[in-house]
């Protein structure tokens, strides 16, 4: 099988520039990678500068870091019960496996934290982007690289300092997965000096650029639902 | 809980770094959590005396990047790692230098001759010295001002990057627990006196 057509990703377009501003290399050099695709959408909203956020509470800041970790935990678990990170090579399959376990126990972390106030699970359909290697691994290192900047944006923003202190904790995680994955993928792992953070606002509107949370389970083509971390 | 509107507990926090350390790694995390949560209220005085701390950290391994370039030991990728990382910590050198304004402490002694004569002392080196600056990066910058804060997050998250690579590169898990723990600066600091890295 092979990876989705890079066009049927990145429906806009906005992928080039942005990734050459970001991460100084050129649309063709990372077409001829392949390194992403999925991420396309994903990338493209991280060149945008950060608009003043508006004033957010520390419960919502959480909530829409749940929903994100599950967007990712969602994403490595389905992988592996599709078989995708099976059939990676031993390494990359022991990055993967990591990937997820992370993501799974940041999940667990964040709903212990907010207890009653935690929201279920929306539905999350991947299409293609976890089906193969090779989408696998680019939608992952647009997702971590994401997380980063979401982490980025928002710990300095949170009014309680002991989440803040738990955050930096998370934040370090995210971009040490940002940099293996950059790493398998053959690009660079720490491609700045610093790391541009994105407001909330912005990482909700790459996320809903690709299109991976669905209001209901998207029918036919796939035997099993989609899976709901 | 003041910024959580009481919806959301210091015990709920505390199993959040609990959970965090626990998961893979054990509760150690979450005692050190607690010594970070501790520090007295952000001041302009507590700014200058933690971003000294990150400063000196932050020169000590610039001073061992380009020890190394020098020395000319390293090759393939461990090379191009060092070169890089030798740049971004010159950048982060300058910018905490110019947030302190002229507060900036001398820079530290240390000698790198032994870290740097072998790729494989290089890779422990900075392997010690990433994760130095990481613990005590995640130990006290939630004690920082806000805009201190917004000013180190991005440089933390960079450290993380180049303690990951660098660990991909030695060999090591890059990402061995699922939340990182705090370590005291000044436990970081003995730490790397105890091996030989800084003075």
């Amino acid at each position: 099988m092979t990876g989705p057509a890079f066009r049927d990703i990145d429906r806009d377009d906005a992928l080039g520039e942005a990734v050459e501003r970001l991460y100084g290399c050129t649309r063709a050099g990372l077409l001829r990678r392949a390194a992403f695709g999925g991420a396309a959408a994903l990338l493209a909203t991280l060149a945008r500068p950060a608009a003043a956020p508006a004033a957010i509470t520390d419960v919502e800041v959480l909530r829409f870091g749940l929903r994100f970790e599950q967007l990712q935990a969602t994403f490595y678990t389905q992988a592996e019960e599709l078989g995708t990170i099976g059939a990676m090579p031993p390494a990359e399959r022991r990055w993967a496996q990591t990937l997820g376990a992370h993501e799974r126990a940041h999940v667990k972390i964040i709903k212990e934290v907010l207890g009653p106030k935690a929201e279920p699970a929306p539905a999350f359909d991947f299409g293609e982007a976890n089906e193969t290697p090779a989408a696998f691994t680019r939608t992952a290192v647009a997702m971590e690289d994401l997380t980063v900047a979401l982490l980025g944006g928002v710990t300095p923003r949170v009014q309680d300092r002991g989440l803040t202190a738990a955050l930096l904790g998370l934040l370090t995680v995210e971009a040490r997965h940002a940099a293996w994955a950059r790493h398998i993928a053959g690009a660079d792992p720490a491609p700045r000096p610093e790391d541009e953070p994105m407001a909330l606002a912005d990482v909700q509107a790459a996320v809903d650029r690709t299109h991976f949370v669905v209001e209901r389970p998207r029918m036919g083509g796939r035997a099993a639902p989609p899976f709901t971390g | 809980m003041d910024g959580l509107d009481g919806r959301v507990t210091r015990g709920g926090m505390v199993r959040m770094a609990a959970g965090a350390g626990t998961v893979v790694a054990g509760g150690a995390a979450l005692a050190r959590l607690g010594g970070a949560v501790s520090e007295a209220a952000p001041s302009a005085a507590q700014d200058a005396r933690l971003l000294n701390v990150f400063l000196l950290l932050e020169r000590l391994q610039q001073r061992f990047y380009a020890g190394a370039l020098e020395r000319g030991a390293l090759r393939g990728g461990l090379l191009a790692f060092a070169a890089k990382a030798e740049r971004q910590e010159s950048a982060h050198v300058r910018r905490l230098a110019a947030r302190l304004d002229g507060g900036a402490d001398p820079a530290p002694d240390a000698d790198f001759t032994a870290a740097t004569s072998s790729p494989e002392r290089f890779g422990r080196a900075a392997t010690e010295l990433e994760e130095a600056a990481l613990g005590a990066y995640i130990a006290h910058s939630a004690a920082l001002t806000r805009e201190a804060v917004a000013a180190v997050v991005p440089i933390l998250s960079v450290e993380a990057r180049q303690a990951a690579w660098i660990r991909d590169l030695a060999g090591a898990d890059p990402a061995p627990r699922a939340a990182d723990p705090p370590r005291d600066a000044q436990d970081v600091l003995d730490g790397l006196r105890a091996k030989e890295l800084l003075r």
